[in-house]
């Protein structure tokens, strides 16, 4: 007979201490969530803090760094800067550098990027029969940038148990534990 | 229902026990003398038969190693004596349970039902921002996102005010009906605290009569050596008269007055 001790809190609990557990759990989650999405009203990019996956930016950025981005329409597009673009088909966004660009006069833009480490530039990588990238296309300018912590998230994308492990025993422990 | 059902199983326990021990170890120390066996025989029949009758007229209890009751009202409360929190609510918990039981008070679950309807309404926002991104994908749904996320921001200040000042530390209301039926209810609230890394536990009884409105409180403030056990169990009988002690003490007054 298992002796689960630890489901002793939780079963002499009456209904509204069990659902104010899940409250409890509920707002954990609605909190991340709310925090996340407040950045990207604030920064105006749907994806506000983006992980460095591979070597192609060194020695700017290595694998593992973690970047804030902010996409503000009234911020001009200019060479030299380090865009995160995303291309289309592709789900993974993108963080290389602006090479040349062309401006219309209505400010209609169209630029080329490269990765500093690369030997070419990145029309190896565009869709077939796309020479150059759009406004529409970015998902953000790097405006600043921690190293090494996002070697966490690789690792939890390249190894899924560990991360469903640890996000399973996290909701456990807060719906078990009081306060 | 769960204690007499807690019963049944204990009598119906015994009775299966001395019926299945048989003639040798039933009664005392018939099984020493092989000599008396044939007479300790005839007398031994009719308690066998008597002891077996538990067990025929209760309902015959499910094999231990399937009862897998979810409610443990009756269990002694053991919790891992150093874990402030766990302490803290297990003797929160107990006070109640005393309150509720012995003395027979209704609990008005007002205070905790307000809480739980502000972080209701704030997981309701934190969703409705969730699916609306869903529908309409980021740059459209920036307004909705930006409404729902200042929401959700005003809700949780609402909820640490409400915690902090309109809830406090009282883990119970608690009313007594009069018994004539006239005057409004008495009003008992319980409110508790325990340092962090401390020992000394404050517990506060709070009356506020109906008819007068006037509001007495009494505490205690003790060590929680003094209410558990080595092994984290919670002693009820050195417990149950403090909060009996401090009920009273209470009670008293308003009869003197």
């Amino acid at each position: 007979m298992l002796s689960l001790d630890f489901l002793d809190d939780v079963r002499r609990m009456n209904k509204r201490q069990l659902y104010y557990q899940v409250l409890n759990f509920g707002m954990i989650v609605s909190s991340a969530l709310m925090i996340w999405k407040g950045l990207m009203v604030i920064t105006g990019s749907e994806s506000p803090i983006v992980v460095v996956l591979s070597g192609s930016m060194e020695p700017a950025f290595h694998r593992g760094d973690l970047l804030f981005l902010t996409n503000r329409v009234e911020d001009p597009i200019r060479v030299g800067e380090i865009v995160v673009f995303r291309i289309e088909g592709r789900e993974i966004p993108i963080v290389h550098r602006v090479l040349k660009i062309h401006e219309k006069q209505n400010g209609h833009i169209k630029f080329l990027t490269k990765g500093d480490n690369n030997a070419v530039d990145d029309r190896g990588l565009y869709k077939q029969g796309q020479h150059w990238l759009e406004k529409k296309d970015v998902v953000g300018r790097a405006r600043g940038f921690v190293p090494y912590i996002g070697i966490v998230t690789i690792l939890m994308n390249d190894y899924p148990k560990f991360k469903y492990a640890v996000l399973f025993l996290l909701g456990l422990f807060v719906l078990v534990h009081r306060d | 229902m769960a204690a007499a059902a807690v019963q049944g199983g204990r009598s119906g326990g015994s009775g299966g026990c001395s019926g299945a021990g048989g003639a040798s170890n039933c009664g005392t120390g018939s099984g020493r003398s092989g000599l008396l066996d044939k007479r300790q025989g005839l007398t031994v029949l009719p308690r066998l038969i008597v002891n077996s009758w538990p067990q025929v007229i209760c309902p015959p209890q499910p094999p231990k190693v399937l009862e897998l009751q979810w409610k443990i009202d009756d269990k002694p409360v053991k919790i891992d004596k150093w874990d402030g929190s766990a302490v803290k609510n297990s003797l929160d918990d107990s006070a109640k349970k005393v309150l509720l039981e012995k003395y027979k008070y209704v609990e008005n679950f007002g205070l905790i039902d307000g809480r739980l309807t502000i972080c209701t309404i704030s997981c309701f926002f934190a969703i409705v921002a969730l699916i609306w991104d869903y529908m309409h994908p980021f740059p459209e749904s920036k307004p909705v996102l930006a409404l729902c996320v200042i929401s959700y921001f005003v809700m949780m200040g609402i909820l640490t005010i409400y915690t902090s000042y309109k809830e406090k530390s009282i883990f119970l209301v608690a009313h007594r009906k009069d018994p004539t039926g006239m005057d409004p209810d008495d009003i008992w609230q319980l409110s508790s605290s325990l340092k962090r890394f401390d020992d000394k536990y404050t517990l506060k009884l709070t009356f506020i009569s109906g008819r007068t409105k006037q509001q007495r409180e009494a505490e205690f403030t003790k060590s929680i050596a003094k209410f558990f056990d080595h092994s984290g169990t919670l002693v009820m009988d050195a417990y149950e008269p403090e909060i009996s002690r401090l009920h009273d003490s209470l009670a008293i007054e308003r009869k003197i007055k």
